[in-house]
Formats: C-alpha cells, structure tokens, sequence
C-alpha cells in the first residue's frame, strides 16, 4: 500500500513538474512580454524630471575585427556623450554575427530578449512571431522629424500589415570591385552582359590570374551576391522573386540557370579554397593581389587602405562596378528593433535607437563605417571623399543603375542561408543537380517554423 | 551504526540532489515534455504526440546520416584513439628516453580549445596556402593538392584526424593506474623470467580493464557532445557527410527555429548514450575486481 502511494505520489510530482516546465516554456506570450500590443511613449507621462538613467540591454556583435566596430564604438560613445544622463546603455559583446544570431534567438525562446535588438537573419521574424517586439508606428508618428530621416522606402521595407517593426540604418548598395591592373592586363572592362562576364573570366585566366574571389563557407556571402544578381536580372520573374520576401519556392528555370552558372564560377574561375571558406579567406584573396574580382559593398573600402589587410598603394588599383544589365543589389538593412518590456525601457530603447539611425546616427556610419545613409541628406564629408576616392566612384556607380534586387539574405528564411554551405559543395562535386539544389532549397525552407 | 550515520549522509547528499534536479532532471524533463510538440522561439509548445519520432525514423534522411555519422565516431573514439592512449601509456610507463618531455608535448592538443584546434586544421589543411598541400605541391608535377574538408572523399576522414590521435586524457588516466600497480608484481614476473613484452601483455594490460573501459565510455560519450571543430571545419558538409547529431539538433533548434524536433533527436542521442554506457559496463565488467 505505502509503495503504491509513493509510486503515484511521484508520478503526480513528474506530471506537475512536466506541466510546469512547458507552460514555463511558453512564458514569451505571456501579458508581460505583449510588446506588440503596448502603446510607445507611455511611459513618458510617469517618468519624474530628475531621476537615475534607465538601464537598457544592448548586444552588439560589431567588436574587435568587424568591419562596423569603429562606427559602433563611435555611435555609443556620442549617445552617451548627448543621453548618457537619461539613459544607460548596457552593451554585452559577441564577437561574431553568428553567436548573435544564436544568442538572440536561444533569449527569444525564453522570451526574454534585450531591450535593443538588431533584427538580422530571421531574428526579426522570431520577435514579430514571438510577440516580443514594439512597432514604431507610434514612435514615428510623434516625430516627423526622424520619419523623413529615414524615409518612406526605408521604412516600407520593415513594415508589415502596416507596422513598421524596425529601423534600417543603412542602405546596402552592393556591386563588385575589381582589379583595374588585371582588368588592363587582360585587356577587359566591367562586363554589361552576363555572356560578357563569363567572357571576361576566360580571359582574366587566360591572362595568369584567378578571377573571382568567392567562398561558401559561413553563408557564402560573396558567391550568393553573384548568385542574386544573375537571378535578379533574368526577366521579370527574376527580378521578381529577388524582391520577394520568404520566397518558398526556389524551383525556377531563374534559379536553376543562375545555380549552373554559379557551378561553373566554382569549378573553373576562382580560388581553390573557395568551397568551404570564409568570408576572411575571400577578402583576403582580393586585398592581396590573388584575384581580380570581389562582389562586396562599400563597407570594404576601407581594407583597401589597410596596411593590415592589403599591400601599400592597392586602393588605387581598385575598381568598383554594376552588375551586368545596369544592375545593382539595393537593400535597406532590417535594423533595430525594440525588444524592451516596460513603457519606461522601451522609451529608453526607442531613444538609442532613434540616435543610431537619426541623421547623426547615419554620419556617424558614414564617416566611421563606409554605410551608406538612409537619407539622402546625408553626404560623405569632403576628408571622407579625399581618403576615399573609391566611396564617390561607388555613390556615381549606385546612381546610374536601373536595375534594383535585393540580396538572397535578406530575402531566404535564415535556415535556407545556412543551407548554401553545405549544398555549394554537392552542386560541384556533381552529387546534386542544379535542379536538385533547387528542391533542396525548397524543402529546407518549407522546415521554417 | 548504519543507522546513527543515515542522517549525516541524507544531510550530505541533499544539496547535491538538490542540484541536480535543479540542473538536470529538471531540463531533462523539459526536452522530454517538449519533443512531443511543435513549438518554435517564442510561441508556446503544442502537443503533437509522436508526430516528431514518426517523422525522425520514417522522413528525414539528414536525421539518418548524422545518426550513422554519430555512431561510426562513437565506434572509433571507442577503438583507434582509446587504443592509441594505451599504447602511448605503456610506452611511457616504461620511462625510457625523454618520456616526460614526451608527455608533455602529447598533452598540447587536448589543452587547446576546439575551435583553436579547427582553425589550426583548417589553416594547415587550407589548398591555397596550407602547409599540407604546399609540401605535395613539392612533389611530382601535377598539382594533387586538394580541398581536404570539403573533397567528399577526405572531408570525413580530415575532420576525424582533427581529433582521433590525441588520447592524452586516456594515456594519463592509464598511466595513472599502471602506477597503481604493485612493483611486488613486476619483480615476481622478472625473477620468473618474464620479458618487459611479456609483462606488458599478461599483466599489465589485464589489470587495466576497468579504467580502459572508463575510457572507452568517456571517449565515446565525448563523440555525442562533439560539435565545434566539425563547425569550423566543415559546418558538417560537403552536403551532410560530417554532420553529426549534435550539429543537427543545433541546426533544427536554431536555423528551422523547430525547438520540438530538436528536443526530439535529443531524447534520441540520450538514449543513445544510455545503450552505449550500459553495452560498454557490462563489456568490460567496470566495478568488479576479480583479478
């Protein structure tokens, strides 16, 4: 008798804490966390004139290396500088994009994600879906001022049924650079159609030199560039599907063309470490006189004067041009978001936030970054055009193109972005077809919860 | 006497109970409540029964190649690196030559982090300026270096060389209970004529069968956490030729945001690891002492 009691005596306990741990589990939807249901700017009436600055959670993963660390070091410091008496700005480092992401989202199950949150690589979404995030809405409403600096494009882009869930801070305008020796030497210039482009590899080999700098390792940043790219200028369709949000379908006679091209680029045109390697290995590869073209925004400009990371008097060799067709990858960055719980912080958040992607915020990114602004009042500053010639050719580059898309990144459900490492390799090792890929990469994002 | 004890060993035993329903049994019972629902970052669990265990043995063939991946290591961190432990432990037991600086310099890989060893690898192993390739570019005229991680020939054999050679966790555990062996023994064996070989494989080698069977299940049990030299070498391709367990239930939790199938090939790898410990105490008889 007193075994059977112990027995259902634990049975209940293990039920009890079973029950427990789920509904813990799903405390993300719970009315504290009901973000998207708040009102911005409520705390304002109940905060007393004179009090201790509201502490805000803040995780960066732009530290040491990455190319933004000085732009981020510099926005934080002049915020302080300006709010530091109203609010405190509690920044934790990860030093890597990835480990972020992570992070954020491992936060985002418990529900309990930071005050300021940079919405990249599907964590916009988790927020959004999770509940766990303020629109602007009410935010911008109040301040026409902030509006039009970021303006209606930018925010058109991170609206969804009619709430803008983040701030961009910056524009993404991405073309390749090129190595006007070797060009010369090849006796070739930027190509204007894709037959050319191929053309222009052939000869570039021709010539001694290894023309891409590709890699599809991390998520394969500079292959998918010209994979974006080769999408987005084939017709209508293409042009289409590279500004369509979560695309779901990726079997595509545009796809499927552009995925054969890409095999080719793989196989014959570029660094024999570029399937599987790193962003570092590609950058490398160009900054160091190993090959004659790189797909990346202006954000790289600075590398081209870095002692560090390129030989003296390489950025005047450096070239930057469209992609065939008069085409361009423009896209606004998904930016901040406000993942704040009370009216108090999310005020606070709000605030941060409004400096990072104000017009100061932007000049900040401008000068310290190589961002490009939001806004078209921001301009690059008359030192920033004379150290870097490069920035203006890029501005001039960005204005003549016709032919806008965006890139695969900010487009794919992030599982699809971590999916190119593995699958860049099956396509050339010939264990895959480029219309297998394309069902792969259908199937993967149809796994998307 | 028992009985006058039984309160200071409830009393000592508590805060350790206490940590780990705190630690463990609580988290364990949360990834087994959850693998029966769907649920993602954010949103609350849905029950769902044993869709996800259908779906884990009937549909997804990525599932069954980690799993095989997973076991093929397990097999070899349990055989090759536990065999190279011992023997590198005999040898040093010996004190022969420099074996203190022998051991010492053995030791170097396992006091480096994963990810350091990864990046080390992937340097050494790079095609365009790596340290292998640039020693077979020296020989012959054709080029035959090659993309070691992500050749599907080499990937699964590169990745595995990152870390099946240095058992020096395992040689320091044997080394260690060699020491514990009476010299009353060795000089029994000498005076009755014994050779060193002799006495290595019908003395030693039996005594030691309860710690290389700690051995074999901390080494295979290691291969069920192992993730992040895999991650910096090849993120578990080309296509899923180095993806393991670990690595899947990371990409569905995180990149799927599928918490729930996720917690379900957790389940699978604790009872995975269960099965192994089990098999390998009753395969090499840990606990009893006959000999």
């Amino acid at each position: 008798m007193r075994k059977s009691l112990y027995k259902t005596g634990c049975t209940l306990a293990g039920m009890l804490m079973l029950t427990m741990s789920i509904t813990a589990c799903g405390s993300g939807n719970s009315a504290e966390n009901n973000g998207a249901a708040a009102t911005a700017g409520s705390g304002n009436a109940a905060a007393p004139a004179a009090k201790a600055p509201v502490k805000i959670s803040y995780l960066t993963f732009r530290v040491g290396t990455h190319a933004s660390a000085k732009m981020e070091e510099e926005q934080i410091k002049q915020f302080n500088a300006k709010y530091g008496n109203e609010v405190e700005v509690v920044v934790e480092e990860i030093p890597s994009d990835a480990a972020y992401v992570d992070k954020i989202k491992i936060l985002a199950a418990s529900g309990d994600v930071p005050d300021v949150v940079m919405g990249k690589d599907g964590i916009n979404d988790v927020l959004i879906k999770g509940n766990l995030a303020t629109p602007f809405n009410d935010y911008l409403d109040k301040d026409a001022e902030w509006k039009a600096a970021i303006g209606e494009d930018a925010l058109a882009s991170n609206t969804r049924d009619g709430k803008i869930w983040s701030i961009s801070d910056q524009k993404q305008n991405i073309g390749y650079f090129y190595n006007k020796e070797m060009f010369e030497k090849a006796g070739i210039k930027p190509a204007e159609t894709w037959d050319e482009f191929m053309s222009n590899n052939e000869k570039l080999k021709a010539a001694g030199f290894v023309p891409l700098a590709l890699m599809t390792g991390e998520n394969a940043w500079t292959s998918n560039l010209i994979l974006a790219a080769m999408i987005g200028t084939n017709g209508d369709n293409g042009k289409a599907f590279m500004n369509t949000l979560h695309p779901t379908d990726f079997n595509t006679p545009e796809m499927i063309k552009a995925l054969n091209m890409m095999k080719e680029l793989l196989e014959k045109y570029t660094t024999k470490d570029a399937l599987g390697a790193g962003y570092a290995n590609a950058a490398n590869a160009f900054s160091q006189g190993k090959a004659a073209m790189i797909a990346n925004g202006p954000w790289m400009i600075g590398d081209f004067s870095d002692p560090a990371k390129s030989s003296e008097g390489f950025d005047a060799k450096v070239g930057v041009a469209a992609y065939p067709d008069n085409s361009l990858i423009s896209t606004y960055e998904v930016g901040y978001m406000i993942g704040a719980k009370t009216p108090e912080t999310r005020d606070a958040a709000e605030k941060f936030i409004k400096f990072k992607t104000g017009l100061e915020g932007q000049t900040i990114a401008l000068e310290y970054g190589n961002v490009m602004p939001v806004s078209s009042e921001v301009q690059p500053s008359d030192a920033l055009k004379e150290k870097y010639p490069i920035m203006v050719e890029s501005i001039t580059v960005a204005q003549k193109t016709q032919l806008h898309y965006r890139t695969l990144d900010s487009i794919v459900y992030p599982n699809v972005t971590d999916a190119w490492k593995n699958l860049y390799p099956k396509l050339v090792a010939g264990r895959a077809t480029a219309e297998e890929i394309a069902q792969e990469l259908t199937d993967i994002a149809a796994k998307n919860k | 006497m028992v009985r006058k004890n039984r309160g200071y060993i409830t009393l000592f035993l508590l805060p350790t109970v206490a940590l780990f329903i705190i630690v463990y049994a609580v988290s364990l019972v949360i990834l087994f409540g959850t693998s029966f629902t769907e649920w993602s970052a954010g949103r609350s669990p849905v029950f769902t029964g044993l869709a996800n265990y259908i779906k884990l043995f009937t549909d997804d063939a990525d599932f069954r190649q980690s799993a095989l991946n997973t076991g093929i290591w397990v097999v070899l961190q349990s055989t090759v690196h536990v065999a190279i432990g011992t023997l590198f432990a005999v040898i040093l037991s010996m004190k022969e030559f420099y074996w203190k600086f022998a051991r010492t310099v053995y030791m170097f890989p396992n006091i480096i982090s994963g990810a350091a060893v990864g990046m080390l690898f992937l340097c050494m192993l790079n095609p365009e300026f790596g340290a292998v390739n640039s020693i077979v570019r020296l020989f012959g005229n054709a080029d035959y270096s090659q993309n070691w991680f992500m050749d599907y020939a080499t990937a699964f054999l590169s990745v595995t060389m990152t870390w099946l050679p240095y058992a020096a966790v395992v040689t320091i555990l044997i080394l260690a209970e060699i020491a514990a062996i009476p010299e009353s023994l060795f000089e029994s064996a000498r005076i009755d004529g014994a050779s060193n070989f002799k006495i290595n494989l019908y003395i030693i080698i039996p005594m030691l069968r309860n710690i290389i069977g700690t051995c074999v299940i901390l080494s295979g049990t290691s291969m069920l956490q192992k993730m992040d030299i895999i991650l910096m070498t090849t993120g578990g391709g080309p296509g899923n030729a180095t993806m393991n367990l670990p690595i899947y239930i990371y990409k569905t939790a995180l990149m799927d945001n599928n918490f729930g199938y996720s917690n379900s090939v957790g389940v699978f790898l604790i009872g995975f690891g269960l099965i192994f410990v089990l098999l390998c105490r009753n395969l090499f008889r840990i606990g009893s002492s006959e000999h």
